[in-house]
């Protein structure tokens, strides 16, 4: 073993603040999904039957705001950095029917869930309004929630945090 | 960026949550119960219930209980869409159709174990996106 002569010279290694949040962003995004594009809206896909309908709905009543709306069959609105996309089942694009010949339709259980700061203030302004809910407030797990339908029948929750809520922390730097 | 989450439904929570994790990039960030887990990838936050489980999976007023599948769902934007195509049906993704190219971008339905489908979308020409800084 030679001793680098250079070592004489070099800085003392000085301890830094570790940054934990930064670390993990920056490890997360060393450690693969290379190909998963980050910094895009995250995008969400209703079906509607009545695209007039919904796109007042999500509009007037959820605070989205209308983007696009090239077609008759398809619309986009924003709500922060959720993208939402508004399809016609049988009309061209995402609402085609399959190969195995099923049409998409509105309904099911999936849903996009809403942070709201006062639930129940805003469930009774929405009921003023005339949404249908599908729930009252049930207390969840750190949270509060309510289920309401969207013209064509989809769901969407409606979440106040309470004690124990967990969300991931983000540095903001990265991400 | 704010978080966005989205609640799917999902019969197996371990085959759920493996499928999301090893197949799509998500992390798993909580698992506290054998009835529910939160996922991250990137600011999306998704929640996998199990039906009838506590809380998001709680059965309906009217006894109803929530399911998976419908129509629904996430869309993610990857790059290259037919490589990642090939490389989710080599680790044995199930597909609900082929590539299809719709207005402003081809995309892919992939079906997760319980049945719910995720778009996986290409931008092509004419992609429209909100451009960041009118954010």
């Amino acid at each position: 073993m030679t001793t680098d002569p250079l070592d004489a010279l070099r800085l003392p290694v000085v301890p830094v603040d570790p940054r934990p949040e930064f670390t993990a962003a920056l490890l997360r995004r060393i450690d693969g999904h290379g190909d998963l594009v980050d910094d895009e809206p995250i995008t969400f896909r209703y079906f509607v039957t009545d695209l007039d309908a919904a796109v007042a709905f999500y509009r007037d009543l959820l605070g989205f705001e209308e983007e696009l709306r090239p077609s008759p069959v398809f619309a986009m609105l924003y709500r922060g950095d959720l993208r939402l996309l508004l399809s016609v089942p049988g009309g061209h694009g995402a609402g085609d029917a399959l190969p195995d010949g099923s049409v998409p339709t509105p309904g099911g259980w999936n849903r996009i869930a809403l942070r709201i700061g006062d639930l129940d203030r805003t469930v009774a302004e929405l009921r003023g309004k005339g949404v249908r809910f599908r729930t009252d407030i049930t207390t969840g797990i750190t949270v509060r929630q309510v289920l309401l339908h969207d013209p064509a029948g989809n769901l969407v929750e409606l979440f106040e945090p309470g004690g124990g809520y967990h969300e991931r922390t983000r540095g903001g730097t990265i991400g | 960026m704010s978080t966005v989450t989205v609640r799917y439904f999902v019969t197996d929570l371990d085959v759920a949550v493996a499928f999301y994790r090893d197949l799509l990039g998500f992390e798993e960030e909580l698992r506290p119960s054998p009835v529910f887990a939160m996922l991250y990838r990137g600011d999306l936050r998704l929640l996998l219930s199990v039906p009838g489980g506590q809380g998001g999976g709680a059965p309906m007023p009217d006894g109803e209980l929530p399911a998976p599948g419908g129509w629904n769902r996430i869309a993610l934007q990857v790059d290259d869409l037919p490589a990642t195509v090939d490389e989710l049906r080599g680790k044995g993704a199930r597909f609900r159709n082929d590539i299809t190219t719709g207005i402003g971008v081809r995309q892919i339905l992939i079906q997760d174990p319980s049945g719910n489908v995720t778009e996986l979308f290409e931008p092509l020409a004419a992609y429209h996106e909100r451009s960041s800084n009118a954010r």
